[in-house]
């Protein structure tokens, strides 16, 4: 009986996610655009985590060559690490890694924030004077996640690629113009196209999901406490199948063979 | 004209209005009164649409609201001018642009304008001087006051609602924003509903007293009728205004 509550429960919760997705998709195209609240998120989600996502991803970049380094040495095959790197990062764990922070980072916040507009009763004063919520505080968010998200992915990438440089040349003494040279022969539109789709369905998935859980917060500062957690481990859930339900689709209509 | 017929409302299983009616008119100066938690601020909410009743009706001006899509209901909330709980002001604005809020995005205003009037407004209610202060530097008395600034500067409507405007301030500060009440009703014209659960506040500013408990109506009536009343609940609460009036 309890779980059959429960499964009911999360049933509504599905069709409310899905309602809001659609009514933040089809709003976006309905006047007014607040686009002043639209740059402000941007500024928010984007420059404002150049910093974190990129120490993040140096880190990770780092890590990744000095694995591959290690592995690769021992058959002698040292010299596809750039390569290895390259593909890897392009195609998987930029997006990812960026996808990660980003939850982390903007996609808590947002939750915290509108969680807090509607336990402060500011969303009720929007609807009360004929402002739709929808448009001026989630299609802004969402808006921004999609724009930003690729943005720092691509930045993201960068900083993985020379974390995996400077062990590949410092560390791993391999010659610095060959790890980019392979690293340059991988820039093919299947990988560039693969990782680049990524990042704007994360971004929006992110967003709508934060949002969803902001709206839906209910109970003070308890209450606020398990949206905002709600809403990370569901968007870190969500963004990884995502990503593997993505990564076959892509590498199916990219003509990869596995 | 408020109509409620026969409205219910719960949160998931919990059950928090129950076949609550009554008929209130605009002019009329009403405080709705009880616990915490005993449904008050729903009522406040029904009214104004944000919330749906499970059961019954709510008229406003003859048309029922209950089944009506957010658009439909801009014109039934513009009748009120609404003061939330602990002011509701936007986190991220100064007080100015709090005030400046509504009528930038309903009434479209020039800047010069709007912020004329926001002047004009902070006055009114006594916090001029407070323009560029961002809300969390106010005091619990001034952001009441610049959130019924912010609730004026829409235009006028056809009553207030006030949600327990007097929770968590001082004596002094309880005493500033009842003759703001008082002192707007009678300059505007208008009535008022007030939520709260201080019969002190409820007695100094209304003349006709709703008492909720465990989701239903228990008393409904005048001063008259409330002082002579002999329900244990509502004797509970006269407690607190003759300490009051005594001391």
């Amino acid at each position: 009986m309890k779980n059959l509550k429960k499964i009911r429960q999360l049933l509504a919760e599905l069709q409310d996610f899905y309602l809001l997705c659609l009514d933040s998709s089809i709003k976006l195209f309905k006047k007014p655009l607040y686009f002043d609240d639209i740059i402000e998120q941007m500024e928010y989600a984007g420059s404002s985590s150049v910093f974190i996502v990129s120490l993040v991803c140096l880190f990770v970049g780092m890590a990744l060559s000095l694995q591959l380094s290690a592995e690769l040495s021992k058959l002698g095959l040292k010299m596809y690490t750039g390569k290895i790197v390259g593909i890897a990062v392009i195609r998987e764990i930029g997006p990812l890694i960026t996808a990660l922070v980003f939850i982390g980072r903007v996609g808590a916040g947002q939750t915290a924030e509108i969680g807090s507009m509607i336990l402060g009763h500011q969303i009720d004063s929007l609807r009360v004077y004929g402002i739709d919520p929808i448009k001026k505080v989630v299609i802004p968010r969402v808006v921004a996640s999609v724009i930003m998200l690729p943005c720092l992915t691509i930045i993201g990438d960068l900083i993985c690629l020379f974390g995996g440089y400077y062990i590949a040349v410092f560390v791993s003494n391999q010659s610095g113009s060959f790890y980019w040279a392979s690293i340059i022969r991988e820039l093919k539109f299947p990988n560039v196209f693969s990782g680049s789709i990524k990042p704007f369905l994360f971004g929006y998935l992110i967003s709508c999901i934060s949002c969803f859980y902001g709206l839906t917060t209910r109970g003070g500062a308890k209450g606020l406490r398990t949206s905002t957690t709600k809403a990370v481990v569901t968007s870190i859930v969500i963004v990884i199948v995502t990503d593997l339900m993505l990564t076959r689709i892509l590498l199916y209509a990219l003509g990869f063979s596995i | 004209m408020i109509v409620f017929d026969n409205v219910c409302f719960s949160y998931g299983p919990r059950e928090i209005l129950k076949d609550v009616s009554f008929t209130a008119r605009f002019d009329e100066r009403i405080a709705v009164l009880g616990e915490s938690g005993s449904g008050k601020t729903t009522i406040l909410k029904l009214i104004l649409g944000l919330i749906t009743p499970d059961r019954g009706k709510i008229l406003i001006d003859g048309v029922d609201i209950t089944k009506l899509s957010e658009e439909e209901l801009i014109p039934i909330r513009r009748k009120f001018s609404i003061v939330f709980q602990e002011g509701a002001l936007f986190d991220s604005l100064p007080v100015k642009e709090n005030v400046a809020f509504f009528m930038r995005e309903i009434l479209k205003l020039p800047d010069e304008e709007i912020y004329k009037k926001v002047g004009g407004l902070l006055r009114r209610v006594g916090v001029q001087g407070a323009e560029e202060l961002m809300p969390e530097e106010l005091s619990g008395g001034m952001h009441r006051r610049v959130a019924i600034a912010r609730a004026l500067a829409v235009g006028k409507a056809s009553m207030f609602l006030y949600d327990e405007p007097t929770a968590g301030l001082d004596p002094i500060n309880s005493e500033r924003i009842i003759s703001l009440i008082e002192d707007l009703a009678n300059k505007e014209n208008i009535g008022f509903m007030i939520i709260t659960h201080v019969v002190y506040v409820a007695w100094q500013l209304c003349n006709r007293f709703i008492f909720i408990k465990d989701g239903q109506i228990v008393f409904d009536g005048t001063r008259k009728e409330f002082i002579k009343t002999d329900i244990p609940y509502v004797k509970d609460f006269m407690k607190e205004l003759f300490f009051k009036v005594t001391y």
